[in-house]
């Protein structure tokens, strides 16, 4: 499918590429810049994929990165390069950090490395980062290591041709333990009168698995609509079953997604949740939430622009969450004209700066606890000449929170097993909930 | 124990690389050839980096190839990584490899077969070429699944190198029968490379049939291995066609968990299959995978925006089939202010297409959010916004009845007179929008009218040929005041005028005819018939001249003036039932982005201008079918008892199809308006004929 993959600066002048295939001559991708102006030139669009004689460009953005592949072929399934590229920069995230022009110029010799893995003539292969760690080794901080275990040769870990193949055996801790993070993000739109446009919740549930062997653990969810009613439902009438639960259930979890060592099979047919966890950090699920929620933290503000003089600024914000809540890191971004200057502010609570470079002004909150009500007010002069209609200044109002112990849908984890049929050793499950903003939480003015 | 020390010193020791004046290549073979293994292993790294950034260093390629026999696994892999990029480039040199590469398929790490058996099947040299084939017979009965993995792929790559050998050799049955391997990552590879030798020849392989025959394993094995594979198998179970509705279901519900899958390519490659085999249910239990393909891709929509771009395009193709698909999913579509310019975009337009007619609070809250759009400062942005208000007020209008679409259409109209005055530079768009409204209810005309008529230099209004062209049929629609005067400064820049404008003035010159002087008409006549290179519009010019010269002129006026336009259904754009047909075969693939079927593009080993030949004689012989369509239905003069004007019908229709074929001999973008103002022409509407033109830019 894919003939290759590139790296090409901010520009788009390749830094590093590793061809699969020899169909696509290598000034196909030299061209690349003078395509990329061209198409600015023509527009301000630039979808993440075109063609140019014959050979089609499709590409994803990373800091100051083009990451690309290049294809002749009409048949080559986009989603599955462009979700391939995407993974690309978090594998190779894992072992430099940060994915940007410096960092690849330093890392070639492992990046090549790594694309010989991840992708065979074209075709994606293995990018379970804790796999590849094992046979792909950083080499240029080991260099005297890796000297002196010359017996030890490195081979493909068999696991990773298996049914299991995120999971290597022979994983030994002297504490069994397994944390579970319920992470909720808010994403809302509303006006600025209150009206709510759209809401959701994007929930998040991360594990931290520090458990010997290859434990077997099922998750309880207290959502008993889908993780238990369903199941009952869907045994005596397959069809009318979306209907029923949807109207018996409390919490409606849309879209779940699962990590890829969860039994999907196993959770279609009976709604359990079961899987084989990998070592270390990952996402075990996601869901969605669309119903309809208040906003968490609301905030009114005003933006009086008096043209050639100055512009008044007048925000209220209130945390319309339990009192016994506290709202951590509440941040207030408040757009103000490109033009404008000189700040003078009044407030209460939190500290304000005027942010230039986003022409706005930010207002934090260290801890806003629920029920409270606090305000500022700010004003800043206009220049007197150029007045044009500056509808770059219509931006929405975003604001960042955080709420510990508190999920906004109310989920919760009833109980988290683990088995292991060998080791049978007892551990011990932690569980977290936080609630925090989604990237897209603002108020349009 | 003073051996170790000493052998560890001279492992470990790197001497620095010296600076002389013979280059840098010099220094590097110094180095490639040092007696410290620490130093060759630096040099070799140094060399790489220096093919990195695109310098030749070809030459040192005996050097670096010495260094092939060694235990440290790390060099090797530097030495092969080397090997492989000259490979391509240089395969000559490749050839002083053959026996490396030969022992190395052979060596006890499976990496290393791996890398060898890699490296041998992409030099494109006949001497290599007959050397492989017992490493690969060999890779491909391996005992480790990873080297089996790596061989069936290494299948197609010879293919692609060398079909006669491949064949002579017999490798594809080989390749064949590895689709009953016992590991799932060999059986998903096995299917990758079928696929990849069935794209090049469709002949070699009976892929569709391999597919059926295996599907139960397929089925089976979906759920246990990696994403990547996942897409594979799902990918070539959207090839196939189920037998009856039975497996049809099981398939469904085989594929369906996988729509929670956390990687968007596999939930994506889901929805396909689903979709392919959906039809095949009875209705009744059509409902159920409905709904999960819907909240499936709404969670698309939670993706980094090249994904969302993807999922986006392929909505569009499937709204068009189930149209009432995510009707009830309209906020999450709500442009982000922060989204790429792309995605905006295509969302405006799923927008329009998802909303159901038969909800009125959905569809205001959707023309209020439009508005909201409209004004934003991207002028790409903001344009499609004009646009979507005007076409979902004419989608609301056309499915309800005449008192709530008038309310409809009158809110609608409402906005886009507020734009056209507030925003300066989007005033041809808006009154584009503003007109085709007009087409629903010409009676609502009071509320633009005034603004518009008080215009009194609209040239500096107006950029754009379809604003100039729309002024110019409102002006004489609705007789401005004034309109000699407005009218004249168009008539004296007549020759700078675009194609739809000049075809504007000439019919509104016509129409009033009886309230101009009669030297405008002749000017205008003389100016159509002399100053233009357009040959639609002389023709046009022409006709109009002989028939005004007839005894019935004034009735030929008054027709003209008062004929009724056809009423719009729908200002969006739909695919033809074949396009959709193969588009719905073609999810998430590069022609589902672009909306170009594969039918128009040849096997990816044919020629490419051939392949723009066929495409180019598909469009040609389509376009002439919908020339054809139109001439029949010409309605504009409606003169049906003046019998002297068919043979000019004919006359003008046949130039327009020699001018068109004569265009389509070209190539080239740039080519995309004209044949649609063509179409504009021949549908003899004074407005745009937006329906039909975009018709025509889905041929394309």
């Amino acid at each position: 499918m894919s003939s290759g993959i590139y790296f090409c600066d901010a520009k788009g002048k390749l830094l590093l590429s590793r061809r699969y295939k020899d169909d696509i001559p290598i000034s196909a991708i030299e061209q690349f810049p003078y395509l990329l102006i061209e198409k600015e030139q023509e527009s301000n669009v630039i979808p993440p994929c075109f063609s140019h004689n014959g050979v089609q460009y499709l590409f994803i953005q990373h800091n100051d990165l083009y990451i690309l592949t290049l294809t002749r072929s009409m048949y080559a399934n986009v989603a599955q390069v462009f979700s391939f590229l995407h993974t690309l920069v978090d594998v190779l995230q894992e072992y430099m950090k940060v994915v940007e022009e410096e960092s690849i110029k330093d890392n070639f010799v492992i990046i090549y490395e790594l694309l010989d893995e991840v992708m065979d003539s074209g075709i994606p292969q293995i990018t379970d980062t804790k796999m590849l760690r094992q046979y792909i080794t950083q080499k240029s901080f080991k260099l005297i290591r890796s000297a002196k275990k010359k017996k030890n040769v490195v081979r493909p870990p068999s696991s990773l041709t298996t049914a299991v193949s995120w999971r290597p055996e022979g994983i030994k801790y002297k504490k069994n333990e397994a944390f579970l993070d319920v992470i909720e993000s808010i994403n809302m739109m509303m006006t600025q009168q209150g009206q709510v446009l759209r809401s959701e919740i994007l929930g998040k549930v991360k594990v931290r698995s520090r458990l010997s062997g290859m434990p077997d653990l099922k998750l309880g969810l207290n959502d008993k609509g889908i993780f238990t009613q369903s199941n009952e439902e869907e045994e005596d009438e397959p069809s009318s079953q979306p209907s029923i639960t949807r109207k018996k259930s409390n919490i409606e979890l849309e879209d779940l997604k699962f990590h890829q060592c969860v039994r999907l099979s196993k959770f279609e047919n009976e709604k359990i949740i079961t899987f084989i966890p990998p070592d270390g950090d990952f996402e075990l699920m996601s869901y969605r939430l669309s119903t309809p929620i208040k906003p968490l933290i609301w905030c009114d503000a005003k933006i009086q622009v008096h043209s050639r003089s100055r512009v008044e600024v007048h925000c209220r914000a209130k945390a319309q969450i339990k009192a016994k809540s506290t709202a951590n890191n509440v941040e207030i971004l408040i757009p103000v004209p490109n033009d404008a200057d000189s700040p003078k502010f009044r407030y209460s609570h939190g500290s304000i700066k005027w942010v230039p470079e986003k022409n706005a002004i930010l207002w934090k909150i260290k801890s806003f606890p629920g029920g409270k009500d606090y305000s500022m007010a700010a004003e800043m002069g206009l220049p007197s000449v150029n007045d044009i209609a500056d509808y770059n200044f219509k931006r929405p109002v975003q604001i960042k929170f955080q709420i510990p112990y508190f999920t906004t849908s109310g989920i919760q984890v009833r109980y988290l097993k683990i088995n292991e049929p060998k080791l049978q050793y007892n551990s011990y499950p932690w569980v977290r909930y936080i609630t925090q903003s989604g990237e897209d939480y603002i108020i349009r003015m | 124990m003073d051996k170790k020390i000493k052998k560890f010193l001279k492992d470990a020791v790197r001497v620095a690389p010296k600076v002389s004046n013979k280059g840098e290549l010099f220094e590097l073979r110094n180095g490639l050839v040092s007696k410290y293994p620490q130093t060759r292993k630096d040099a070799i790294k140094k060399t790489i980096q220096q093919m990195t950034i695109g310098k030749d260093v070809s030459p040192l390629f005996p050097d670096v190839l010495k260094n092939i026999a060694t235990s440290d696994i790390e060099q090797k892999k530097l030495v092969y990584l080397y090997v492989i990029n000259y490979a391509q480039t240089h395969p000559e040199l490749c050839i002083l490899a053959v026996n490396t590469f030969v022992t190395d398929a052979q060596d006890p790490n499976p990496l290393i077969r791996c890398m060898a058996i890699r490296t041998m099947s992409m030099i494109r040299v006949d001497m290599i070429l007959d050397h492989v084939e017992g490493p690969l017979r060999k890779t491909l009965q391996d005992d480790n699944p990873y080297v089996r993995k790596t061989a069936v792929l290494c299948v197609a790559k010879l293919f692609h190198l060398n079909r006669e050998l491949c064949i002579s050799l017999n490798m594809i049955t080989d390749l064949i029968s590895a689709l009953d391997d016992s590991n799932l990552m060999v059986v998903a590879n096995t299917i990758a490379s079928l696929t990849d030798i069935y794209e090049m020849d469709s002949s070699v392989v009976p892929l569709p049939l391999l597919i059926q025959s295996h599907i139960t394993q397929l089925l089976h094995a979906l759920s246990e291995c990696t994403e990547w594979a996942r897409i594979t198998i799902l990918g070539a179970l959207a090839q196939c066609d189920a037998k009856d509705s039975i497996q049809a279901q099981d398939i469904i519900g085989r594929v369906t968990p996988h729509l929670q899958h956390v990687n968007p390519a596999v939930v994506l490659s889901s929805v396909k299959v689903i979709v392919k085999n959906l039809d095949l249910l009875p209705s009744e239990l059509q409902k159920q995978p409905t709904d999960k393909v819907s909240t499936a891709l709404v969670s698309l929509m939670s993706t980094p925006p090249e994904m969302q771009y993807v999922a986006l395009r392929n909505i569009r193709i499937l709204l068009q089939k189930y149209p009432e698909l995510l009707s009830k999913e309209l906020p999450i579509f709500y442009v982000k202010f922060n989204d790429p310019l792309y995605v905006k975009l295509e969302k405006l337009d799923i927008m329009v297409r998802l909303v159901s007619t038969s909800n009125l609070k959905q569809c205001s809250l959707l023309l209020a959010e439009l508005r909201e759009y409209a004004m934003e400062f991207e002028p790409e942005f903001v344009l499609k916004a004009i646009q979507a208000i005007s076409q979902l007020a004419i989608k609301f209008a056309y499915a309800n009845d005449s008192t709530s679409a008038t309310k409809f259409v009158t809110k609608a109209l409402d906005i886009l007179c507020t734009l056209l005055q507030d925003r300066d530079t989007f005033q041809d768009e808006c009154l584009v929008s503003i007109c085709d409204l007009l087409r629903y209810d010409s009676q609502l005309a009071n509320l633009p009218l005034p603004i518009v008529s008080s215009w009194t230099d609209a040239d500096s209004h107006l950029v754009t040929d379809s604003g100039k062209c729309n002024y110019i049929w409102m002006l004489g629609q609705y007789r401005f005041p004034n309109a000699e005067e407005k009218l004249q400064q168009f008539i004296d820049t007549f020759a700078q005028q675009g194609h739809s404008t000049q075809l504007s003035i000439l019919l509104t010159v016509v129409k009033l005819s009886r309230q101009l002087p009669d030297t405008t008409l002749q000017h205008v006549l003389k100016l159509a018939t002399t100053e233009t290179q357009d040959i639609d519009i002389r023709d046009m010019a022409m006709l109009y001249w002989r028939c005004l010269s007839l005894p019935n002129a004034d009735k030929l006026v008054e027709d003209l003036s008062n004929a009724k336009l056809p009423p719009l259904t729908s200002t969006l754009d739909q695919f033809s039932p074949e396009l959709l047909h193969s588009l719905l075969q073609e999810l998430s693939t590069l022609s589902s982005i672009y909306y170009k079927p594969l039918s128009q593009f040849k096997r990816r080993t044919v020629q490419h201008s051939s392949v723009q030949g066929k495409a180019l004689d598909e469009l040609t012989s389509m376009a002439h079918a919908e020339i054809a369509k139109n001439l029949n239905s010409e309605t504009l003069l409606d003169l049906d008892s003046d019998s002297t004007n068919v043979p000019n019908a004919n006359i003008k229709g046949g130039s327009a199809l020699e001018e068109l074929s004569d265009l389509f001999n070209f190539t080239g973008d740039s080519l995309l308006d004209k044949p649609m103002q063509k179409m504009t022409i021949q549908e003899g509407k004074q407005v745009p004929a937006n329906g039909s033109a975009k018709d025509l830019m889905d041929l394309f």
